[in-house]
């Protein structure tokens, strides 16, 4: 429970619930908890990326003194789960297919036993060879071997290590290609990265006889449940997942992770378990990365720019097991294209096993990278027509009637807008030092539309409690719920207590992903109070002896309209009966329509809601004998519609800026030919750090918005590092004089690329 | 079975070392790196932060001394030090970040013999010495003598290091520079020192050193061959640089190739010697010189 209040300061709409907890360091984080007479999990992970187990051997574990549970798949349901696809046991069986595959879990009176124990664990392997090269994995040996027997979605077209293939289609690309004036061609590669929350994650798990309560740093209560439900084979009645103060998520910790390890070891040890992660761990064992690329684009334009064709090929890194990034080949199949008016297209999207960590959604997945490489094309294209590169997206961008990739005609939309904010905040076209320049990137994101619920209660005392089962990750969106339910009731946000995260006490909700919270479970907070509202006009209208019509509630009262001197507070109301509760979950935007009957591995990407724009510019500058890169300045123009917590939304491009930052310069994770992950610690995988933040200018292109989200708003967490890489890319394109086609653009890197285009 | 002791003198220190503890100052390096999974936590510590001897920057007689337990931020404090000794206060002032350079400690960062930290390379160049005190006495020995290998000096495990003297240079101009991918909590992949007497607008004295770019930091005596008698201009700089490119022995890891680090070597040392020749010339470059050297703003 916590409270909201007003804030001092004039720029704030109002102080975030949780705010003050956290600066002082009173909040509780998962790993802050400790129940009476808790044991410690550890898990005992693959010694390799691909092999055979032939033998597990846990009995010099099991014999350890002060070890109470040791868990291998022999110890629980052997159910296969997972997202889109069921290819995944919470204990290896056959054979592990990543280093960070589960074979064994241990409880233990400290944590320092079931490391003890853990390492106790004896395994013997038959290796084989693991397919690390994503791009080559369709001839290489099988990840999943059973895969057929797997069930998934029909859809994906899964086919042996191709989990996934999706196509946009649009007209005769071949055709068009031959007749552009000027074609451009690029191959594009990158590094798989991570969302690196700073707090690791936590789970601890307690049942009650045959019911379980799960304390988790999950972005995903929901899926939570659901997860331990199907592993353990257990209704979802007898699951409760409650989520402390979450410290970060960046869509790691999205899907159902190890709820379900922890809640075995607790039924088995009949005790609390608790399991925290190291930051190692949090590298090396979560199965959620942003997916390694290869990207090829081609793109044919006249004279005038106009594209006329497209075509792209591009492969991504699924890692070991599927999850809920089934659907990447077509997102990615989609951002290949953008936000601009194309003629004819013919993008393919290969979504491939590897045995490596497993992808899924990252902040915005599949888009940064996409963006990246599509953006740094259109420059090129625009320096083959001889165009400014910001002309060439002057007449190219898409816009109200223009038509997308799969043919969906467009709404108002502000991307032009974005644009031109952007580009007039970073001063484009000034005089700069040579070793200086500015690049701009262009970006989209949907919204994506779903089942939500709320609940609004009002007490007698005239304060409130919003009980929502949406998540906060940090975002403040779930904080800025008593703002959307006290305008309803002419209340103010201060009198209004949330309860969240906590399963046992809110109607399903997707979680903290795909920038939806606002969107969706801020829908159904503003539903719920509006049956509240209903009831405080009907109680009103009785009360003053007047038509239900004419009552309007402001300012804590419920008044008649041009005669506020009849009124009633809302204190008075409430206190003399009721009840006053609402529950709503309101209505999902429907997909807008569109044409991709000639589009395979349709997932319901091919069209974008409410799609979120996006331009960034960034003024960088490159030390030439270095190549590295420093970044001075980013101007942020999003069309987010109407925003409705201004202080949280400049917080998440302001965030978003400086992941994009990372993820453009020094962020990836570097993996060795047995599959191994080679800098899966913060001193090698570098962050961008506040010392490195730069100016960050943002500018908001409020349109109004078809089939929009509460008040006319739209989607803001993960478009904000969507364009960052690809702007910085082009910037530095503009001082070295060639393209650095890997992400990230690492010293070394830029340092190649500078030499290579001397020469 | 662990123990831990809290030492209040030096006798008592050495005592517990004596009887196999390790000592932990500021505690940046062994207790990171034990959670890091480095190393374990020793069996064994004995805690040296209260003991007031080894406490202290001094300079008089022409000698500095700073104390083992000197933090990277008092040296950047230290008048006397961004003076006479301005390489040394370039290097602690890149240590980590700011909460590292507070609990650091100039004796954490010698024993602990990374080739890639900080000071080693103006010690060296410096020709500084360190004191070690154990049961049996005390010796001294110069750090070029101590710093044996990566994680390696030459100290036995039950030697108290209590300072580190400097032996003054007047006139000296002298510059750390490391290669930085990020502006904070960065690790030297590449990082060059240069001490620069001039007389008469020529070089009589050059000292160079690398860092990370062999199993140890090391002076390069043909780097310093290379500038003596110049003027210490562009050309003679850039000479000296290649130079100690060719006498590093750099590796390929996660932080960069081999081919690139000698690349880098020879430009971070060139610039090293750039800025060292500056700051002897009286010319104002400021501590730290990294950032300024790369053209950061
Ligand atoms: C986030 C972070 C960033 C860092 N960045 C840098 C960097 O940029 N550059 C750099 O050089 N280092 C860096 N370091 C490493 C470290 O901070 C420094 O080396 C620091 O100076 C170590 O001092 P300490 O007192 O903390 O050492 P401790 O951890 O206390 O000790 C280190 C080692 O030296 C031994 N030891 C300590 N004092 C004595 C003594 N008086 N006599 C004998 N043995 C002793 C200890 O037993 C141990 O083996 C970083 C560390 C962290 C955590």
């Amino acid at each position: 429970m916590a409270t909201v209040e007003e804030p001092r300061a004039a720029e704030a709409l109002f102080i975030r619930p949780d705010g003050k907890e956290k600066v002082t360091g009173l909040g509780r984080y998962t790993a802050d908890l400790n129940l009476t007479g808790q044991a410690h999990a550890k898990l005992r992970y693959a010694d390799h990326a691909h092999a055979r187990i032939t033998r597990v051997d846990v009995s010099k574990a099991r014999a350890l003194p002060g070890v109470l549970a040791v868990l291998t798949h022999e110890d629980v349901p052997d159910v296969k789960y997972g997202g889109m696809v069921q290819d995944r046991r919470l204990f290896a069986k056959d054979k592990v297919l990543w280093e960070g595959d589960v074979i064994a879990g241990v409880a233990a009176l400290t944590a320092e036993l079931a490391e003890q124990a853990v390492s106790l664990i004896d395994v013997e392997y038959e290796r084989l060879e693991p397919v690390v090269d994503f791009a080559a994995a369709e001839g290489a040996p099988l990840v999943h071997e059973d895969w057929e027997s797997d069930s998934g979605d029909d859809t994906m077209g899964r086919d042996g290590n191709r989990i996934g293939y999706s196509t946009i289609v649009k007209g005769d690309a071949d055709a068009a290609m031959a007749e552009a004036d000027v074609v451009v061609k690029g191959r594009y590669t990158t590094d798989c990265s991570q969302g690196v929350p700073i707090e690791p994650r936590a789970v601890i798990a307690e049942w009650h006889g045959d019911r379980v309560t799960v304390w988790s740093s999950t972005q995903v209560p929901y899926a939570a449940r659901a997860g331990v439900a199907t592993v353990l084979e257990i209704p979802e009645s007898s699951v409760r997942i409650v989520v402390p103060l979450l410290g970060g998520g960046f869509g790691a910790k999205c899907d159902f992770h190890f709820e379900g390890h922890v809640a075995a070891l607790a039924r088995a040890a009949r005790r609390p378990v608790k399991l925290v992660f190291s930051r190692r761990e949090e590298f090396v064992a979560v199965d959620h990365r942003r997916e390694g690329m290869v990207i090829e684009l081609e793109t044919g334009a006249k004279a005038d720019g106009t594209i006329v064709a497209h075509r792209g090929r591009l492969v991504l890194d699924k890692g070991a097991y599927c999850g809920e990034g089934g659907f990447f080949a077509q997102m990615a199949a989609m951002h290949a294209c953008g936000p601009y008016r194309m003629e004819n297209i013919f993008v393919e999207a290969s979504l491939n096993y590897s045995n490596t960590q497993p992808s899924s959604s990252i902040r915005a997945p599949t888009a940064p990278q996409t963006c990246w490489a599509l953006e740094q094309q259109i420059d090129e294209l625009a320096h083959a027509l001889g165009l400014d590169p910001v002309e060439l997206r002057r007449r190219t961008l898409i816009e109200e009637g223009a038509e997308g990739p799969t043919r969906q005609v467009f709404e108002k939309l502000g991307m032009k807008e974005t644009l031109e904010r952007a580009v007039e905040m970073i001063g484009y076209g000034r005089e700069l030092p040579e070793d200086e320049a500015i690049g701009v990137a262009c970006g989209w994101w949907p919204c994506f539309g779903a089942p939500s619920g709320a609940y609004v209660q009002l007490h007698s005392d005239g304060t409130g409690t919003i009980i929502t089962g949406a998540q906060e990750n940090g975002t403040g969106a779930v904080m800025a719920f008593p703002i959307l339910v006290a305008e309803q009731l002419g209340m103010s946000p201060g009198d209004f207590s949330l309860l969240y995260q906590d399963t046992d006490a809110a109607p399903w909700d997707m979680g903290s992903c795909g920038s939806q919270t606002t969107f969706n479970s801020g829908r159904a907070a503003i539903a719920a109070a509006v049956e509240v509202r209903e009831q405080l006009l009907d109680a009103a209208a009785a009360k003053l002896e007047v038509d239900r019509e004419d009552v309007e509630l402001v300012d804590g009262e419920a008044r008649v309209k041009g005669a506020p001197e009849t009124s009633v507070t809302i204190v008075d109301l409430v206190g003399e009966g009721g009840p006053f509760h609402g529950k709503g979950s309101g209505d999902v935007p429907e997909a807008p329509e569109c044409d991709a009957e000639g589009c395979v591995g349709r997932l319901g990407m091919e069209s974008f809601l409410a799609p979120q724009l996006i331009t960034q510019a960034a003024h960088v500058k490159v030390d030439r004998e270095t190549g590295v890169v420093r970044v001075l300045k980013v101007a942020a123009a999003h069309d987010s519609g109407v925003i409705v917590n201004p202080m949280g939304a400049n917080g998440q491009v302001t965030g978003g800026v400086v992941m994009g930052i990372g993820q453009a310069l020094t962020e990836g994770t570097q993996i060795d030919a047995e599959g191994r992950q080679r800098n899966p610690y913060l001193l090698d995988y570098k962050l961008t750090t506040a010392a490195d933040a730069p100016e960050i200018e943002i500018a908001w292109v409020e349109t109004p918005t078809a089939n929009a989200g509460p008040k006319g708003s739209k989607g803001i967490g993960e478009p904000p590092c969507v364009a960052t890489s690809g702007a910085i890319a082009n910037a530095i394109r503009n001082v070295i004089g060639t393209p650095v086609r890997q992400l990230p653009m690492t010293p070394e890197r830029v340092w190649t690329a500078t030499r290579e285009g001397n020469q | 079975m662990s123990t831990f002791v809290q030492a209040t003198t030096v006798a008592e220190a050495v005592g517990a070392m004596s009887g196999g503890a390790r000592p932990v100052a500021g505690g940046t390096d062994l207790v990171v790196g034990a959670r890091q999974g480095k190393a374990p936590l020793p069996e064994s510590i004995v805690a040296i932060d209260r003991l007031d001897p080894l406490r202290g920057i001094e300079l008089s007689g022409g000698r500095l001394r700073l104390g083992a337990l000197v933090t990277h931020a008092e040296i950047v404090a230290h008048p006397g030090v961004l003076e006479g000794f301005t390489a040394l206060a370039d290097a602690s002032a890149i240590v980590g970040s700011h909460a590292t350079r507070v609990h650091g400690t100039i004796g954490g960062n010698v024993m602990n013999a990374s080739p890639a930290m900080e000071t080693g390379g103006p010690l060296l160049c410096f020709d500084a010495s360190a004191t070690l005190e154990s049961v049996a006495g005390s010796r001294q020995l110069a750090v070029a003598e101590l710093l044996a290998g990566p994680g390696e000096t030459t100290a036995r495990a039950d030697e108290l290091l209590t300072a580190i003297e400097v032996p003054a240079l007047p006139g000296a101009g002298s510059c750390y520079a490391r290669l930085e991918y990020r502006r904070q909590m960065e690790i030297a992949v590449v990082g060059a020192t240069a001490v620069i007497v001039l007389d008469g607008g020529l070089v009589t004295d050059a000292r160079i050193a690398i860092t990370a770019l062999a199993p140890t930091i090391r002076r390069v005596a043909e780097a310093e061959e290379a500038l003596r008698g110049t003027d210490g201009g562009r050309a003679a700089a850039e000479a000296a640089a290649e130079a100690a490119a060719a006498a590093s022995a750099p590796i390929s890891d996660v932080r960069a190739s081999a081919d690139y680090r000698r690349a880098m070597a020879a430009v971070i040392a060139r610039r090293a010697i750039e800025a060292a020749v500056a700051r002897a010339r009286g010319e104002n470059v400021p501590v730290p010189a990294s950032p300024a050297l790369h053209g950061a703003v």
